[in-house]
């Protein structure tokens, strides 16, 4: 029980600390319009079924679905005057993402975009179909699935999506990125190598990473197939690859696009928009790791009983 | 004493496929001749190298020598002898990929006596209480079929047992910050170098909180604010959370690191533990794998060999 409420006041926190009066001015999502009849049709049909559950828990995970589901203004964002060179090649630092979702406030979760997701292929179908997500128009309380409640550890690019922190350190030959959550690092090697042949599948990949430009571009390969991308379970293949594109923008402001290119699961490539973060001067990344015990409480006090489920423990 | 000695064997042995799934392979040809255990007289050594041949070297096991060491050792090892190591001038480098040396009682096999079993001071009854309720995977203590080792729950692991298992880990020095990144459960620290002290309340945590400072030529770490729910080393031994851990290090020359572990956890010990120094290895060409704990596989693991292996029956954990 102890847990569980450190647990909640934990998230409670990243959204209470975050400054969001800073924010620069975006160049728009690129060709979003284009997408924008389908929005709003399913964004209505969402709203609908999303006031009427996830509103009500008042729980954190679930806002960025909610919020997307009322969102008109990030359309509509101004441009950016991004100075065309000259760009730090120093991305050092503790990040945030910043609230530039359409929820105000809140850590926007939408660097891996669902309204981008390009249709599936037959086995990622399945693989979605097969998903419990805790959250989402897909999520069916009591029933989750999703890795993180085995504490699988998580990896890129869903651990680039979640709204915590993470850190930056460049070192020769490497950049290395720490994450709150979990207590992730993965390296991205930066000395030359080329991309393994046949890597062994992992939670992470295998990393490389070079500049273009002022562009640190990440190229990585080599997933397992048990972890989604994102919180509603779209899949990720183990024939996944991931590309993340950094450009620190000005100094407190880091730029992340990600494209995923999973013939397995996607039937063409799954390109997001940018995404900016927020440079944390003050911050140091703490210690949370996933805890299966703390996990299970967490789903028999909290997460059960909002979904109107027993919360007697069956795990 | 001839049957305890059978049984630990046999306990062993299961062990022994758990660690064949490591990641590292092992550059056991390469090692240079090393000094003596400093906690070891040479005599036991030979004794005990005699006992070994027949029985534990002929698993190739890498874990739990130790406790059957200090299960036909009477005593605890005596003072420690000091390394010859140059007087100064020794390198404030710490960098690079670090493997135990196989400077423990089996020939080519890691030591894993950074903390040293045999120089535990009694416990208290806190301790001791803590020390009975733990079921461990090796050792003499070991029951196959009801281990409640915390790592078999996947929980993150942490100094001082992070630091005496077998397995690889790395550090890289960053102004402010020395960071070590154990192969081990992928675990990343942090010791922070940048002056600050210790903080006074700290909440307790698997990693616990790290400063570190060099003193000439060794570099100190201190850290507090552990949680209990872990053990200090795989037998059980409790770190309760008013642990206060130092370990000191020093770089005897560019392929050999030392590490001295020193427990001061008066919640469960009756005394500081000091264990003896501990050399590690540079492996200039290792890189730290990806090698989480993922419950699924912990479990799987359990049915297909731990469980069979000491005549439990498969699943239900």
């Amino acid at each position: 029980m102890k847990e569980v409420k450190e647990k909640s006041l934990r998230a409670q926190s990243c959204l209470d600390d975050f400054s969001f009066r800073q924010l620069p001015l975006l160049h728009p999502l690129p060709s979003l319009s284009s997408l924008l009849p389908i929005l709003l049709l399913r964004r209505k049909v969402l709203a609908m079924r999303l006031a009427t559950t996830f509103f009500i828990l008042g729980a954190i995970l679930g806002f960025p679905l909610a919020a997307f589901a009322q969102t008109d203004k990030q359309m509509e964002a101004p441009k950016t005057p991004v100075a065309p060179s000259a760009l730090s090649h120093d991305l050092s630092g503790v990040w945030m993402q910043y609230p530039d979702g359409p929820t105000p406030g809140v850590p926007g979760m939408n660097a891996i975009d669902e309204r981008f997701r390009p249709p599936f292929t037959p086995w990622g179908q399945a693989r979605f179909d097969a998903a419990r997500p805790m959250q989402g128009p897909t999520a069916v309380p009591g029933q989750e699935n999703a890795p993180t409640l085995h504490c699988d550890p998580d990896g890129p690019p869903r651990v680039l999506n979640l709204p915590n922190p993470f850190e930056i350190i460049q070192i020769p030959g490497r950049v290395l990125m720490f994450f709150e959550l979990g207590h992730v690092w993965r390296t991205i090697w930066t000395d030359g190598r080329a991309l393994p042949k046949d890597p062994d599948p992992t939670w992470l990949g295998y990393s490389v990473g070079k500049w273009e430009g002022d562009t640190f571009v990440v190229d990585t390969i080599g997933f397992n197939d048990k972890l989604w991308v994102d919180v509603f379970g779209s899949p990720r293949s183990d024939q996944m690859h991931l590309t993340e594109r950094y450009r620190r923008l000005n100094h407190d402001t880091l730029e992340m696009q990600i494209t995923m290119d999973d013939p397995k699961a996607y039937t063409k490539i799954w390109v997001n928009p940018p995404k900016l973060h927020k440079l944390e001067p003050t911050w140091e990344i703490a210690e949370w790791f996933c805890v299966i015990e703390e996990e299970n409480a967490y789903s028999d006090v909290i997460r059960k009983p909002a979904g109107g489920i027993s919360t007697a423990p069956n795990k | 004493m001839e049957i305890e000695e059978v049984k630990v064997v046999e306990e062993v042995k299961d062990k022994t496929l758990r660690v064949q799934l490591c990641p590292g392979d092992f550059s056991v040809p390469l090692l240079p001749s090393l000094p003596p255990h400093p906690a070891l007289p040479h005599v036991r050594r030979k004794t005990i190298a005699m006992q070994f041949a027949s029985a534990l070297a002929a698993l190739s096991t890498i874990l739990s020598f130790a406790p059957v060491l200090s299960a036909q050792l009477g005593q605890p090892a005596g003072t420690t002898q000091a390394q010859p190591a140059a007087t100064s001038a020794l390198s404030h480098d710490l960098s690079g990929v670090w493997m135990q040396y196989p400077d423990g009682d089996v020939p080519g096999v890691p030591g894993m006596n950074a903390v040293d079993d045999r120089t535990r001071p009694p416990l208290t009854p806190w301790g001791k209480a803590k020390f009975d309720a733990a079921k461990p995977l090796v050792g003499p203590r070991a029951i196959p079929g009801v281990e409640n080792n915390p790592e078999l729950r996947c929980e993150p692991d942490g100094p001082p047992k992070l630091l005496n298992l077998p397995n690889p880990f790395e550090i890289i020095q960053i102004p402010g910050r020395v960071l070590m990144f154990f192969e081990l459960g992928h675990i990343w620290r942090e010791i922070w170098t940048d002056g600050r002290p210790l903080p006074k309340d700290p909440d307790p945590t698997y990693l616990g909180y790290s400063v570190g400072k060099w003193e000439g030529d060794t570099f100190v770490v201190e850290t507090i604010g552990f949680n209990d729910r872990l053990w200090d080393d795989s037998y059980g031994n409790p770190r309760s959370d008013a642990t206060h851990l130092t370990e000191r290090y020093r770089r005897l020359n560019h392929d050999t690191l030392e590490l001295q572990i020193i427990i001061d956890d008066p919640k469960a010990y009756t005394k500081t533990w000091v264990s003896p120094p501990k050399l590690h290895k540079l492996e200039p060409t290792w890189e730290i794998a990806e090698w989480f704990c993922v419950l699924d596989e912990d479990k799987a693991y359990d049915d297909v060999v731990r469980k069979p292996a000491g005549g439990a029956p498969a699943s239900n954990k």
